[in-house]
């Protein structure tokens, strides 16, 4: 799903390992000629892809942005999806950031990397000098900034997507409410540190990522974050290269942001690049908002000047394929799909008929209907290439399990299954109905549809319901009282580099909720959750990729959901534009190193 | 005819309190309802959605919730604000209405123009060629989806992705204000666009209902005395003209609530796109704006459209 979060996660080494090649099938390759964490052999069909772009550019020029879809939201605080980082992160600057190729975190505010004291409860980070906000508040950056921008998260005014998640491990954030907490000190104007109450310095570590690290000036800010819901969005300053336009009072919008129409990215005055990694090439970004993307896509193709910063529909991306080839960028690493089944109640309680349906199922067919291998490699397990895990998880191959090893389908591999879960004829004869739901959209609908022939074919009677996205996760596949059998499409993409955004909240059985569930299959497997309760805790890129990758693993074997896809992002470029892809973004292109040829 | 004009303004405002109550329970009980776990993120934690839900007051209950918007429109005009962006939907409408007026009033005169135009010659030159012709034309206009007649407009015509590169593309919309050629030239295939399934469905109706009026025998009466024909289609167009006015206010209403599809084909920021996009988020506010302006434009519009029915015909008169 194109709006979740993917910040893939791997060493610089490991990046060089990622090889992108031209030749072969991505599902053919070898899933473990790479070693670093997150590697593998991903074929991007000879395409640019964001780890083989040059980082080199132009200065000046004006961009000319096309997006259908409208804003999330750009405050520094809410922002949380990709099309809004694309603007956060090129007009703030977190703790920690990412160069375009690489998900190894970059110093950005911070001057080094962080620390983990021994007990992995305080982390502490030094901040860089001479970075300043933009006008109207010009003064320079200090860590109080930092503290406020976090602590701001937890305000219900401004109400944080992913605080809760990330950040309540700071002693005094479960109850924090917008102001200080106790838990983060400023000893100085360059130094902030936080105090856990739980051993979980790497994962707040890593999570320094992310836009709620980006400084913001606290008597500046307090008044919008004061109403409800705050506006500071609309007042915002900027520490990076570039700020949203706007008048001399400070206010955005309706100067360089007018909602649902455009945006508008001007250089900031204040941005000192002797303290920054970012080129900034480009004078100015206007982004359009609005239209359709058929029409989108052939502006784009056909332009000068302009790039596209949404996933085009088929029919671009598959006339880019064909005739312009060099204005085409594929990225790997774009988050999964996989079929949820539930674990706790129905027939699929019974892990043989997980399986079955595992074996039975044509993934190919999944992958085709989504595009094929330019936009989709068959997935063979959770953690997806990019991330940390992948390749000590299996690669692409993933675990050799023998319902795991034809994507096609083995309808006696199924049967086999089937009789072991008790039913002699080889076919479910149990006489229950599914409850399968799914989305109507493509290529949702054309998943449920060969995922419902599937359960068919093993003997199940099926009640297939199509309803809008949104609507199938609200109402059915994250809400566990309405025990839906099977949703045939679910999607996930990591927050951060790390493997436990991929697994943790998803197949942990301590995270299914009411409503909003986001563990769709309910997984409750008592040792897994204890291993991944266990993972949470360990530090270091390599031994956290080798713990969760273990957890992978144990997830396949209890075939705990079926991984179909692993979505690789495909973006166009008008022919006199150099994009440059961030592959922790998803591939979309970054402003920051984005020229003009 | 004041008494009938008051009156009807009061059933209108009465409408709009019901079109108030059904969109807000249409929207309460769509199953993506909750912008309160729609901003909580992929992740929402219970107390997170509450924290939301009471920094919108979606924790009050629904009559509440319900009374408190009625009297904030209808005593201060307030349409509330925008989930997303905070800002006042009245702001967000008055931003965007200017584009939604010159789309749809600059078509509106393109369909009536060539809608009665086309009908009155076809009427009178029934069966001929040009007859034939035209009406196997609007045929095919009518059938033709606004969407995809947009979409071949831009393929043939825009100055990026057409083949004749002449007009304006999609996304090229600027306000009168700010340059009034571009806006005329931005507009002109929109303008066609949208008025050529209307064009059509004006033409077929003018055609048959002059056809059938100059057959009427005060027509032929009319030119038994002498009259010449000229005035004697000008009595007849008077005449016929009277089914297509309701159609007209109608219509003329409904797009001015927006027209979504050439909106967004075009790329023009209008009430059609901002509902759409409301819709899509689960703003509520804004779609309530939007849904009551456009109920408010079909009301108006009915009104005046009864008001031009006495005007046009001396045989209509309002109790």
């Amino acid at each position: 799903m194109r709006s979740i979060r993917t910040v893939a996660a791997v060493t610089l080494a490991a990046l060089a390992a990622l090889v992108l090649g031209a030749c072969g099938s991505s599902t053919s390759g070898s899933g473990t000629a790479a070693s670093g964490a997150g590697a593998g052999v991903i074929s991007t069909g000879g395409f640019q892809t964001p780890t083989t772009e040059s980082l080199s550019g132009k200065r000046g020029g004006t961009l000319q942005v096309l997006d259908e879809t409208e804003f999330e939201n750009l405050d520094p605080g809410v922002a949380y999806y990709s099309l809004d980082y694309q603007v956060v992160f090129a007009t703030q600057r977190p703790l920690y950031s990412h160069k375009p190729g690489s998900t190894e975190p970059t110093p950005d505010t911070a001057s080094g990397a962080p620390e983990i004291s021994a007990d992995n409860k305080t982390v502490t980070v030094h901040l860089k000098e001479g970075i300043h906000f933009s006008p109207p508040v010009n003064r320079e950056v200090t860590s109080e900034d930092v503290a406020y921008a976090i602590e701001r998260g937890a305000n219900p005014n401004v109400a944080n997507p992913y605080f809760q998640s990330y950040f309540e491990a700071i002693e005094g954030a479960p109850k924090a409410d917008g102001g200080p907490i106790k838990g983060i000190e400023t000893p100085n104007k360059h130094e902030i540190i936080f105090h856990l109450t739980e051993p979980k310095g790497q994962l707040v570590a890593d999570a320094l990522v992310l836009p709620l690290t980006a400084a913001v000036p606290q008597e500046y800010a307090e008044k919008y974050d004061k109403n409800k819901p705050s506006d500071y969005v609309d007042y915002q300053v900027a520490t990076g290269p570039y700020m949203l336009k706007n008048d001399s009072a400070g206010k955005v919008l309706g100067v360089g942001y007018v909602p649902g129409k455009s945006a508008t990215l001007v250089r900031n005055p204040n941005w000192n690049p002797a303290t920054d990694f970012r080129p900034a090439y480009l004078n100015e970004i206007d982004i359009k908002i609005g239209g359709t993307k058929t029409i989108i896509g052939r502006q784009v193709l056909e332009g000068t000047n302009v790039v596209e910063n949404e996933l085009p529909v088929q029919s671009i991306i598959k006339l880019a394929a064909e005739h312009y080839k060099s204005q085409l960028e594929i990225s790997p690493g774009a988050g999964s799909h996989y079929i949820a089944i539930n674990n706790k109640v129905g027939p699929f309680s019974n892990i043989n008929l997980r399986k079955a349906l595992w074996a039975a199922l044509d993934r190919t067919a999944l992958d085709k209907a989504r595009g094929g291998e330019l936009v989709t490699n068959v997935a063979t397990h959770f953690i997806y290439p990019t991330i940390p895990g992948f390749v000590q998880a299996g690669g692409l191959k993933g675990l050799q399990v023998d319902y795991n090893e034809h994507p096609e389908g083995d309808t006696a591999i199924a049967e086999k299954y089937i009789k072991l879960a008790g039913y002699p004829s080889g076919k479910y004869t149990g006489g229950k109905t599914l409850q399968v739901v799914g989305a109507s959209n493509a290529p949702e609908k054309e998943d449920a549809e060969i995922v419902n022939q599937a359960l068919e074919k093993l003997g199940f009677t099926t009640k297939l319901t199509l309803v809008e996205q949104s609507t199938m996760y609200s109402k059915y596949c994250g809400v566990p009282k309405e025990e839906i059998d099977v949703c045939p499409s679910v999607a996930w993409g990591d927050d951060f580099p790390d493997p436990q955004t991929v697994l943790d909240i998803t197949f942990n059985g301590k995270f299914i909720n009411a409503i909003s569930n986001n563990n769709w299959g309910q997984t409750n497997v008592p040792k897994i959750n204890a291993a991944m309760t266990a993972a949470e805790d360990v530090v270091g890129i390599g031994a956290r990729a080798t713990a969760w990758a273990k957890i992978d693993n144990e997830l396949v074997e209890d075939a705990a959901a079926i991984p179909f896809d692993w979505d690789k992002d495909p973006n166009i470029e008008g022919n006199d534009v150099h994009g440059v892809g961030d592959i922790w973004n998803e591939g979309d292109w970054d402003y920051d190193y984005t020229s003009l040829k | 005819m004041t008494r009938y004009i008051i009156r009807r303004l009061l059933w209108g405002v009465a409408l709009l309190v019901i079109v108030c109550a059904v969109t807000f329970v249409l929207f309460r009980v769509l199953p993506t309802g909750n912008p309160a776990i729609l901003r909580a993120g992929r992740d929402p934690q219970p107390k997170l959605v509450k924290e939301i839900e009471r920094v919108l007051g979606l924790n009050k209950p629904l009559l509440v919730q319900f009374w408190n918007y009625l009297k904030e429109v209808f005593l201060h005009f307030n349409l509330g604000y925008s989930y997303a962006t905070s800002q006042s939907v009245r702001s967000l409408i008055a931003e965007r209405l200017p584009a939604t007026l010159s789309l749809t009033l600059g078509a509106a005169v393109l369909w009536i123009v060539a809608g009665l135009g086309v009908g009155i010659i076809s009427a009178l030159r029934r069966h001929s060629l040009a007859d034939r012709v035209a009406m196997g034309i609007s045929l095919v206009l009518i059938s033709a989806p606004e969407f995809w007649l947009g979409l071949i407009f831009l393929y043939v015509f825009a100055s990026d992705i057409g083949q004749f590169k002449i007009l304006p593309g999609a996304g090229s919309y600027v306000g009168i204000t700010s340059d009034p050629w571009k806006w005329f030239t931005s507009l002109i295939m929109p303008w066609i666009v949208l008025a050529s399934g209307s064009a059509a469905v004006y033409a077929r109706l003018m055609r048959a209902s002059l056809s059938e009026t100059m057959r009427e025998d005060y027509i032929r009466t009319a030119r038994a005395k002498g009259l010449a024909e000229r005035q004697v289609v000008r009595h007849g167009v008077r005449a016929a003209i009277n089914p297509l006015i309701t159609l007209f206010g109608l219509e003329v209403g409904v797009l001015l609530g927006g027209a979504v599809l050439v909106e967004t084909v075009f790329n023009i920021p209008g009430i059609g796109r901002l509902n759409y996009q409301a819709i899509q988020s689960s703003n509520f506010p804004v779609t309530q704006g939007t849904v009551l302006l456009a109920a408010m434009f079909v009301i108006v519009a009915n009104i005046v459209v009864d008001i031009a029915y006495a005007y046009l015909d001396p045989r209509v008169r309002y109790q």
